[in-house]
């Protein structure tokens, strides 16, 4: 029960706000919606009492026929890779509320839709039975799609659309991959058994595993498949943002793990030496994307598409050290994207800019933005890799557990982590370092050296979220044996599984 | 509502050479009149004079007191040991007295004047062996150095010379600016032109001050700035004061750098104009930035009606050093603008076409200077 009550609660929250009694005013809604995700925040921390962490398999699971004639059964377990990941979606949704102000149009709705997509997330990440899995991971779309194009940037049309299409072909492809599964083994099975050679051909796995590859490339993204992700970040609004690169994409990562490698363990390792190519072109592909940007969100969002194509690399290795590797790539992935996206909100609710070629001298003590810019620097030193920080630790763990497997394409994702300290410390530089200025220059240095910039200050409040955020990179960095503790046992046995069959 | 970044960037117009030479020419004050920069220059000015006070009273301590102690581990303490003095000390409860040393640095290094001549002078150059002789025969460690390094300690007296001179240069002005601040609340001054008139009014009392300095070795008295050298208040201290931490000022802003191999810094100290009429005042509270610590000092001793006038503004407290300094740069021009008054060759009311043309000559050397200036700071 406690599962669904992981999906009870946002969904019935979702009706609560949407049903609320009266005129409600924004902030009671968002209040409302804060208190309903605390809940579910809570309830998530609880699952991690009752979960047993040697334990390999899926744990505190909960059976129900739904619909036995179509295979889908409502079967929700949890376990070391769907734990964390279900923490991070309690926790960047509940951010995703908090950070949310001064919102003009239909809060109701807004806030509904966010209740709605996190437990949709929620759904997909315990699901236990394909189908289910598919439903849920259909669920979060129109939400999503609501709150870029309602409450996006002035190009929302154009990215919510790009986004819907884009995401709508990977929900086509997966669910062909799915119901392929039925029509060639000739049951309706859509449980979370192995698929191996001797259910189906080694041809009939590839011909499934290919179309799951592709529909979740373009939700993780993976290059070229990534084309929407760019545009959707520069339109969303930034809890929007922090809920798409933090949670959203993990989608696309965990059922790569869970259907791709977990479902087709002998297809996944015949293909796996082109996937992990396909990993570091995506990562060099993303680092040199970002290099190339001017706006900070579309680098933010660029370096998303690098630092994913390392969960894919792991995924590839398939080493129980590069699966850890990968697990932990989500969730410090989670944290930081989130709270580069965060970061990079504030400067733009402040300045009305995320020009690099304009913005300058953030970090001015008194008149600039400097607790933002100190939690940038944070963050973008996480994203680094440095030590110390929960990027370190996941990329050392997906590069210590690929090398020995596919050391080319390792060795040419390290460059592509060594090319996020290019693009961070461009970023750095440009916004945060020099005369403040958030202006484009006029080309005389002396009227721009005389021009006085009256930025609002950054409240605690505002920037509460992102050090909490910053404290969970920290944490996790200087003591990763928290989430590895959770996921472990989980990472190991998937390992093993495609160790067994390769 | 979303921000438009144009909004948010405020600019003043600069004042043209002409302009302000026009001003300057015409009676009327470079800083243009308001209530609210009367407010600003009189407060920020009597937070400085209660700074000066203490810069002043440490840097002519340091100079009898210190003189040549190769280790001054409590040269900013005034001599006072007490325990409480040096934990207040080293939690920082105190002044900012490295600012001071950072003037007199400055002074000391661009070195114009009266009083960088006496220095090189065989005059001095008799007095500081004198001294010497004197010093070494109870420190080993000067004995030492002495004859290893011959030019070291002669320097050392040259840098005790300028900080005692400019310690009585702050005294005269640490009271200038406290009678100012006095004179405002009875009613006697009321407009800007009332400033820089008090302000040239005390220049001018004390322009002919003798700046003297000696020290006391073994009951033996020294002099290091004798009387007979004729050193005085304004033209031997005041000027090249003004020279050097006004105008010149060293290449530190705190937010640009420059290569200087490049020459983006003049190989000619006389063309920089880094000093306080230039400086911007955003870098405030920067590392390493000395201006900084000024800004402190002064927000320590800054008079409540300005204080509250700072909060109603921008970000209230959140930014009030870089308020502060604004308020210091106008303060500063209105100083400039009456040592320019005072030290104009003939009066302003001359009919004489030399003496017109003599201050019209006068007054385009500063007015070219300033322009490079801060201008904008000017503008009501």
């Amino acid at each position: 029960m406690l599962l669904s009550s992981l999906l009870l609660i946002p969904f019935v929250g979702s009706l609560v706000v949407l049903l609320w009694p009266g005129g409600p005013s924004p902030q009671r809604l968002r209040l409302v919606t804060i208190l309903i995700l605390v809940a579910q925040l809570l309830v998530s921390l609880g699952a991690i009492a009752l979960f047993d962490p040697t334990a390999p398999g899926m744990q505190l699971q909960e059976l129900h026929a739904w619909v036995p004639g179509i295979g889908l059964d409502y079967a929700l377990g949890i376990d070391g890779l769907s734990l964390p990941l279900v923490l991070i979606n309690a926790a960047l949704t509940l951010v995703s509320a908090v950070i949310t102000r001064d919102i003009d149009k239909r809060p109701r709705i807004y806030f509904a839709m966010l209740l709605l997509i996190s437990g949709a997330v929620n759904g997909a990440f315990l699901a236990e039975n394909l189908l289910l899995f598919f439903l849920f991971y259909e669920l979060e779309l129109i939400p999503l799609w609501l709150l870029i194009s309602v409450w996006g940037g002035a190009n929302r049309a154009y990215a919510a659309t790009k986004f819907l299409i884009f995401t709508a072909v990977s929900g086509m492809l997966i669910l062909g991959a799915f119901l392929g599964l039925s029509l060639l083994t000739g049951t309706v099975d859509f449980s979370l058994t192995p698929v191996l050679s001797d259910r189906l051909t080694i041809g009939g796995q590839l011909l499934l595993l290919i179309p799951l590859l592709i529909g979740f490339g373009i939700k993780i993204p993976l290059v070229p498949l990534h084309n929407w992700l760019p545009d959707a970040h520069t339109q969303a609004s930034t809890p929007l943002s922090v809920l798409l690169a933090g949670v959203l994409l993990k989608l696309g990562t965990y059922g790569l793990l869970r259907f791709g490698l977990q479902l087709f363990p002998e297809a996944w390792a015949r293909i796996a030496p082109a996937l992990a190519i396909w990993a570091a072109f995506s990562v060099l592909y993303g680092s040199l994307a970002a290099i190339g940007q001017t706006d900070m969100k579309r680098m933010v969002a660029f370096s998303s598409v690098g630092h994913m194509g390392y969960v894919l690399l792991a995924a590839a290795a398939g080493t129980p050290v590069a699966l850890l590797g990968a697990v932990f790539q989500m969730v410090s992935h989670g944290l930081i994207s989130a709270l580069l996206f965060l970061l990079v909100g504030i400067v733009y609710r402040k300045t009305g800019t995320r020009d690099l070629q304009v913005l300058h001298g953030l970090l001015n003590p008194e008149k600039g933005l400097p607790l933002t810019g100190s939690l940038m620097i944070v963050a973008v030193m996480a994203s680094a890799g440095l030590p110390g920080m929960a990027g370190f630790i996941s990329e050392f763990l997906v590069f210590r557990g690929s090398i020995g497997v596919f050391p080319l394409a390792t060795l040419l994702s390290m460059v592509g982590s060594g090319l996020t300290a290019v693009y961070f410390l461009l970023l750095v530089n440009r916004a945060f370092f020099g005369r403040l200025a958030i202006t484009p220059p006029s080309g005389d240095a002396q009227v721009d050296g005389r021009l006085d910039v009256r930025l609002s200050p950054v409240a605690l409040r505002e920037t509460l979220p992102a050090i909490a955020l910053a404290a969970g990179v920290v944490l996790l960095g200087l003591w990763p044996a928290s989430l590895g503790h959770l996921s472990e046992a989980a990472t190991t046995a998937m390992g093993l599984t495609i160790g067994g069959v390769a | 509502m979303p921000v438009i970044s144009a909004d948010l960037v405020h600019v003043e117009p600069s004042l043209s050479c002409d302009e302000l030479q026009r001003r300057l020419l015409s009676g009327q004050t470079l800083l243009a009149e308001s209530s609210d920069h009367l407010l600003e220059v009189v407060g920020v000015l009597e937070s400085y004079g209660e700074v000066l006070d203490a810069y002043s009273l440490n840097l002519i301590y340091q100079a009898e007191h210190q003189f040549l102690n190769p280790v001054p581990v409590f040269k900013y303490l005034d001599g006072d040991l007490s325990p409480a003095k040096i934990w207040r000390h080293l939690n920082h409860d105190r002044i900012n007295f490295e600012y001071a040393e950072y003037c007199q640095k400055a002074m000391f290094w661009h070195g114009t004047g009266g009083l960088d001549a006496y220095l090189d002078g065989e005059a001095f150059a008799a007095n500081c062996q004198a001294i010497i002789a004197a010093k070494r025969r109870r420190d080993p460690l000067l004995a030492l150095l002495n004859p290893l390094f011959p030019g070291f300690l002669p320097e050392l007296i040259r840098s005790a010379a300028t900080t005692h001179a400019l310690g009585q240069f702050w005294r005269v002005m640490s009271d200038l600016f406290l009678d100012l601040a006095r004179a405002e609340r009875s009613g006697q001054v009321s407009t800007i032109a009332h400033v820089v008139d008090f302000i040239k009014d005390g220049l001018v009392a004390a322009a002919a001050n003798p700046i003297t300095y000696g020290v006391t070795i073994a009951g033996q008295h020294h002099w290091v700035l004798p009387p007979e050298a004729g050193l005085t208040f304004l033209v031997d201290v005041a000027v090249p004061y003004v020279e050097a931490v006004f105008l010149r000022g060293m290449p530190f802003l705190g937010t640009v750098s420059f290569n200087a191999q490049a020459q983006q810094i003049s190989p000619d100290q006389a063309q920089f104009a880094y000093g306080a009429l230039y400086a911007d005042p955003l870098p405030s509270m920067g590392a390493g930035i000395p201006p900084s610590l000024l800004l402190q000092d002064m927000y320590r001793h800054l008079p409540e009606p300005l204080h509250q006038w700072y909060r109603q503004r921008t970000r209230g407290e959140g930014d009030v050093r870089v308020k502060i300094c604004m308020s210091f740069q106008k303060s500063m021009f209105c100083v400039t603008n009456a040592a320019i008054n005072g030290t104009m060759p003939h009066p302003l009311s001359t009919t004489d076409p030399q003496q017109q043309a003599a201050n019209a000559a006068y007054a385009l050397a500063w007015a070219g200077r300033l322009a490079a200036g801060r201008t904008d700071c000017l503008a009501a």
